[in-house]
């Protein structure tokens, strides 16, 4: 008896593997599949290089609360240079982003973590990211969804239909959701708020414009 | 062509002029009684409260980060550094915590004898009180201009060396207390605060550092 109970778990511990690896993500589950309208999708809200980009950071990671400033800004065609500093204004990161490249400038001990640093760069690519080739064209009441393919990454681009900005991105595989990117804007020009909220490990990023920078 | 060489020549030559103007070492003499007096003003501190303007150069920046706020120092050590615009950040130093209060949301950190807490303490005290020459923790150098005299602090504790480059202290000529708090992390970026509507020995009530 013991032995066939021991054998049906292992069964069923099996079939759950199974069932859960072959499921396909669900971020367009009740979307209706359309025709193509463009090939691309462009992003404006960092990709204008006069703007700065400045936004008072909350960061919660493990449990851990981390503020700060955090300063964007478009220096080439391809590359942005990103700036992490504390309310007094002390550097505690500094990178210069491609979608190919990547430069550490500078970054405190404490946060010197490969780990880290890889985390922070996708993140920071798919915040700064301004074009993406687009496969596929998803459509309901409120939005309008274009899929873009990046190897075995998928990239969903939410555009809501009341004003047409881009109001989520959600990072995936084929399987599951890895990162949601949320945005709030007025203008379509810069976003005054953003939330970057992973689904595999417990890190959200919030960032909010500055009020009284108007440039 | 030689026009342009003579208007390099003057442009070199003003510049040379005004930086002298600008910024001049100061003698012996002179640094021995700016200390004193520096010393004597900032003895008589029991309290202080302060406007503050802050402005971070980044050099890639097209402009600085402007952010704005008051400062509230009490004897022996409590100290408040409060942002209100463009957002509300409030950190207050008080018996060996850092009380922080991000928009409504409250953080205790106990910092207990971290030895680097209490050397930022101090160093954000000493900054707006103008006592901060101590030898020991800094290397000094002293400049003056026609209305003010400026003092440049190089750390010599390495852990704070890795944040803080330089410090530079303006002080006002007439009343000998700091006007700008400059901190350098490089040469190209910087923070630099300037402080008004200072009032020194107002009483200040303990309720400002409770979070």
């Amino acid at each position: 008896m013991q032995k066939s109970m021991k054998l049906l778990l292992r069964i069923s511990c099996f079939l759950v593997l199974v069932l859960t690896s072959c499921a396909t993500n669900t971020v367009v589950k009740d979307y209706a599949t359309v025709a193509l309208e463009k090939s691309s999708y462009d992003v404006p809200y960092f990709s204008n290089p006069t703007i700065d980009y400045v936004y008072k950071a909350n960061i919660t990671v493990y449990g851990n609360e981390l503020s700060g400033i955090f300063i964007a800004k478009k220096i080439n065609d391809t590359t942005h240079r990103v700036v992490f500093t504390t309310e007094f204004g002390n550097k505690l990161l500094d990178f210069e982003i491609s979608e190919t490249n990547f430069n550490v400038n500078f970054i405190v001990e404490e946060l010197d973590r490969k780990m880290l640093i890889n985390t922070l760069i996708t993140d920071f690519r798919l915040l700064l990211r301004s074009h993406y080739a687009i496969k596929a064209q998803f459509d309901n009441t409120e939005n309008e969804v274009y899929l873009s393919e990046e190897g075995k990454r998928l990239n969903y681009l939410f555009v809501s239909k009341s004003d047409n900005n881009l109001s989520k991105i959600v990072h995936s595989t084929k399987r599951k959701e890895k990162i949601n990117l949320f945005f709030t804007s007025e203008n379509n020009i810069f976003a005054t708020k953003i939330i970057i909220q992973h689904k595999t490990i417990p890190l959200k990023i919030e960032l909010n414009y500055f009020k009284d920078q108007t440039n | 062509m030689k026009s342009n060489v003579f208007l390099l020549l003057v442009f070199i030559n003003s510049f040379c002029f005004s930086s002298f103007a600008q910024e001049q070492k100061m003698t012996d003499n002179e640094i021995a009684v700016f200390k004193q007096s520096v010393a004597m003003v900032s003895k008589k501190i029991k309290s202080l409260s302060t406007d503050f303007v802050q402005y971070k150069h980044l050099d890639f920046l097209s402009k600085d980060i402007e952010t704005s706020g008051k400062m509230v120092f009490k004897e022996p050590n409590s100290l408040l550094w409060q942002y209100k615009k463009p957002y509300s950040y409030a950190i207050i130093f008080k018996n060996g915590k850092i009380l922080i209060n991000d928009e409504g949301k409250k953080s205790a950190v106990d910092i207990g004898n971290s030895k680097l807490f209490g050397k930022i303490n101090k160093l954000i005290v000493g900054s707006v009180s103008g006592d901060l020459f101590d030898d020991k923790e800094f290397t000094i150098s002293y400049f003056k201009n026609k209305n003010q005299n400026i003092s440049k602090f190089v750390p010599k504790d390495a852990a704070l060396k890795k944040y803080i480059k330089q410090i530079e202290l303006t002080f006002d000529k007439e009343d000998a207390t700091v006007v700008q708090v400059k901190l350098l992390e490089s040469s190209a970026d910087f923070t630099r605060i300037v402080l008004k509507n200072k009032v020194i020995n107002a009483k200040i009530d303990e309720a400002s550092f409770t979070n």
